[in-house]
């Protein structure tokens, strides 16, 4: 699935049936690339940061967790950088490990079962989620 | 023959962002420190890109460097970094810079004074060549001209000598350089080979 795509999906808590809150954004971990968390928006209780590895699943519709209780406060300073959005790879510049410059970043495509991100794309490119050596606030950087 | 990398002259480098494997801006190219033994290249001085920003206290060194393209010089990580005064002593970086040196072939001919270092580029990187201000010798007085270097260069004080061969391989443009650069080092490397 595209993150735009996945962008605004609702998450649903099982326990309650209800929707506790909205995907606003994707922080991305490399080594291997995939999704670590997700930024969270219109969130009904404390927090805003939500770990992949507690989702229950990440379906065409909604997003599901077993109960809002999950849903965490930024605690580190990689939190709170992620939960600022500056961690966020779309939009970014991606340069090669050469230092050539490959465009902005359009959309990521990543696979809902494991959260690993298969593509970068750029206006151009296709780049494999492999290539994904390191990403800041400067650059998403990938090997050439 | 190798497939090279884009070559460019080390100067245009002034100006470019040096960005960290991991996406952090770190600063931007000032200056090239080039060194004294082996024509090569130190490292580079840094600035802040701020208007007025202040001179910089750390350099990076050429071995920090991860690749060079057109857009950035890349970097493992901050840690690279060194004091700018060990990268280039003060009295002595005046003095330890290959620009105006003159070339000399093996057989004594003035090629001209060096304008500007030639790099491969990408993650392979190396000094190949120098821009010359060329001398009467080469038949383009005044022109500038690119000439290509062995893998080895002697280099005593005020002049660097390149092998006779090296006229035969100038360029006017770095579009054909790369080229010449391989032609010349397969020449020279024949010539050991028929030596040996």
């Amino acid at each position: 699935m595209l993150f735009s795509q996945a962008r605004k999906s609702d998450v649903v808590s099982t326990d309650t049936a209800t929707r506790v809150a909205r995907v606003d954004g994707f922080v991305v971990a490399t080594g291997p690339a995939r999704v670590a968390l997700l930024r969270l928006g219109k969130v009904t209780t404390e927090g805003s940061l939500l770990y992949w590895d507690d989702l229950q699943g990440f379906g065409p519709d909604a997003a599901t967790i077993a109960d809002a209780s999950v849903i965490r406060a930024p605690d580190d300073e990689l939190e709170r950088r992620a939960e600022s959005g500056e961690l966020e790879i779309l939009g970014k510049r991606v340069l090669t490990e050469r230092g050539d410059e490959l465009g902005a970043v359009t959309d990521v495509d990543f696979d809902v079962e494991t959260g690993v991100v298969t593509t970068l794309l750029t206006r151009s490119e296709a780049i494999p989620g492999q290539r994904l050596i390191g990403h800041g606030r400067y650059a998403v950087v990938v090997s050439a | 023959m190798t497939t090279r990398q884009r070559l460019l002259r080390a100067r245009e480098l002034s100006g470019q962002p040096v960005v960290t494997l991991g996406g952090e801006f770190v600063g931007e190219i000032k200056d090239v420190v080039f060194e004294r033994s082996g024509g090569s290249i130190a490292g580079f001085t840094l600035r802040n890109p701020r208007l007025f920003s202040r001179a910089r206290k750390d350099s990076l060194p050429w071995e920090g460097v991860h690749g060079v393209g057109r857009d950035a010089v890349m970097i493992p990580d901050p840690d690279v970094m060194v004091p700018t005064k060990e990268l280039a002593p003060r009295k002595q970086a005046r003095k330890a810079d290959v620009l105006r040196d003159r070339v000399l072939t093996d057989n004594g001919r003035d090629l001209g004074t060096v304008v500007d270092v030639v790099l491969q580029g990408g993650t392979d990187l190396e000094v190949v060549g120098y821009e010359l201000e060329a001398s009467e010798a080469l038949g383009t007085a005044g022109r500038r001209v690119l000439i290509p270097l062995p893998d080895t260069v002697a280099v005593s004080g005020e002049n660097l000598i390149v092998p006779a061969a090296a006229t035969e391989f100038v360029s006017e443009d770095l579009a054909g350089f790369g080229a010449a650069v391989d032609e010349f080092r397969d020449r020279l490397r024949e010539g050991r080979e028929e030596d040996a």
